[in-house]
């Protein structure tokens, strides 16, 4: 593991949190607009690629 | 939900529900605060690049000095410091000016802790009535300056006002406040915990010669937070040094301010301030649609029969306090839940904040909330008086 991975963690920890202001934003029903789906979309990808990241590294 | 450890639970109610708090919306974070308190929460986080003179507000990495310097341009003040919240604020002017036996002037509506920076200090509060409006008029403090002058002989040596109150979030008037205490000679502390972060506040523009804000009220930061900000007239009594001199070992600690016991907002409270300010430095010109929309709020709540607002209206702060004595208080009296039966209500319709059994006088505040959770909530309530038979104007 590198210090890669420890920059991929971060980055996973922060975009989870823009999930939760997503969360706070669209409460209590969470019903969310295309934009916010889209942007929802968007930080799932983002934390797979950081997860990815830190698998990769793991192997190494 | 998971707990993060066995007796700790997650708190998510800012995820999950509407929360209508008095005190909580204008401390909620801002998603950049939360980041910062994931890199920054341990201990002395921001003493990593501490170097000579080795003070906090001096220090370039992560640019807490630079910090300074902008938060006191936003307050419209020459000077500033962070301090851990409003009340180490009150509490550093108090100490500074204040002595023993001295009168200060404060407001019949004066948070507690400024009762206790003036006791601290040695010092005797003297309280401004209000008028019939819950206001604290400019004629009526010089009236108490006047009174007080008359009692004791002397001055008071202070003036202390809340720009917004706690009780009924009503504004009061700190500009004519602030005349008469120039009129008097007396320095002036604006109490801003409920405006500095939410709406624009220009100290000197008030006549301030103190203002004070709560970072974890109105600042998205969390607790406790805050800051104390003067004119360079007042800097140097405010934020002296140190003279101090260890008689063994001939110590100094020079740099070091005495109000402020050294450093202040060691570690992550201060970088998720810094963090938030951003977006601070933006919503309080958004403070128009939040009073918008307080006020469409207050309209639909007084569509419900019995429903009262001791605030001043039209709503000049999103804190308001409410009197459900007429409405809610009645189902109160024959439910089996008594006043509780009106939290389950909410609370079943992803509603926290209130406080839990009240059906009077209570407060409430939607600073943050979008349009569209303002008029679930107005629903909501709506919804509960229907329910119960209270009639709702169309």
């Amino acid at each position: 593991m590198s210090e890669k991975a420890v920059q991929e963690t971060f980055e996973a920890l922060f975009a989870l949190t823009d999930l939760r202001q997503i969360f706070r934003e669209t409460k209590p029903d969470h019903k969310l607009n295309d934009e916010q789906k889209k942007k929802v979309e968007e930080i799932l990808k983002s934390v797979r690629r950081s997860l990815g990241v830190i698998e990769e590294e793991l192997t190494k | 939900m998971k707990n993060i450890i066995e007796d700790i639970e997650i708190r998510a109610r800012e995820e999950l529900y509407i929360n209508i708090h008095p005190i909580q919306p204008g401390g909620r974070l801002t998603p950049a605060a939360m980041k910062a308190m994931i890199s920054y929460g341990d201990g002395y986080s921001t003493c990593d690049w501490c170097r000579k003179p080795f003070r906090l507000d001096k220090i370039k990495r992560p640019s807490i000095e630079e910090f300074h310097v902008e938060l006191a341009e936003f307050l419209g003040m020459d000077q500033v410091r962070v301090v851990p919240g409003a009340r180490r604020g009150f509490q550093a002017v108090a100490s500074s000016l204040v002595e023993k036996g001295d009168s200060v002037i404060v407001s019949s509506l004066a948070h507690y802790t400024e009762f206790l920076a003036v006791e601290d200090a040695g010092g005797i509060v003297k309280e401004v009535p209000l008028n019939e409006k819950n206001i604290i008029t400019a004629e009526a403090t010089a009236r108490k300056i006047e009174e007080v002058k008359r009692e004791t002989g002397k001055l008071p040596k202070l003036i202390m006002i809340d720009y917004f109150d706690y009780m009924f979030g009503n504004e009061h008037e700190i500009r004519g406040i602030a005349k008469v205490s120039k009129e008097y000679e007396i320095p002036f502390l604006c109490n801003g915990a409920y405006a500095v972060g939410v709406l624009p506040v220009n100290g000197k523009d008030i006549g301030a010669d103190f203002l004070v804000g709560s970072g974890h009220k109105s600042f998205a930061s969390p607790a406790p937070s805050g800051m104390v900000a003067t004119t360079n007239e007042w800097a140097g009594k405010v934020f002296r040094t140190t003279q101090m001199c260890g008689d063994v070992t001939k110590r100094k600690f020079g740099i070091k301010e005495v109000e402020m016991l050294g450093c202040t907002l060691m570690g992550a409270n201060l970088i998720a301030m810094m963090a938030s300010f951003p977006a601070v430095k933006e919503r309080v010109k958004h403070w128009d649609d939040e009073i918008k929309k307080i006020n469409y709020f207050m309209d639909e709540f007084l569509k419900i029969e019995g429903n009262k607002v001791p605030s001043e209206m039209p709503r000049k702060h999103t804190l308001t306090k409410v009197d459900t004595t007429g409405s809610f208080d009645k189902i109160a009296q024959t439910h089996k839940r008594r006043g509780f039966f009106f939290s389950d209500e909410l609370g079943d319709r992803k509603i926290v904040g209130e406080f839990a059994g009240a059906t009077r006088a209570w407060k409430l505040n939607t600073y943050g909330l979008t349009w569209d959770q303002i008029k679930y909530l107005a629903n909501a309530f709506q919804d509960i008086a229907r329910k119960y038979g209270i009639k709702v104007l169309a």
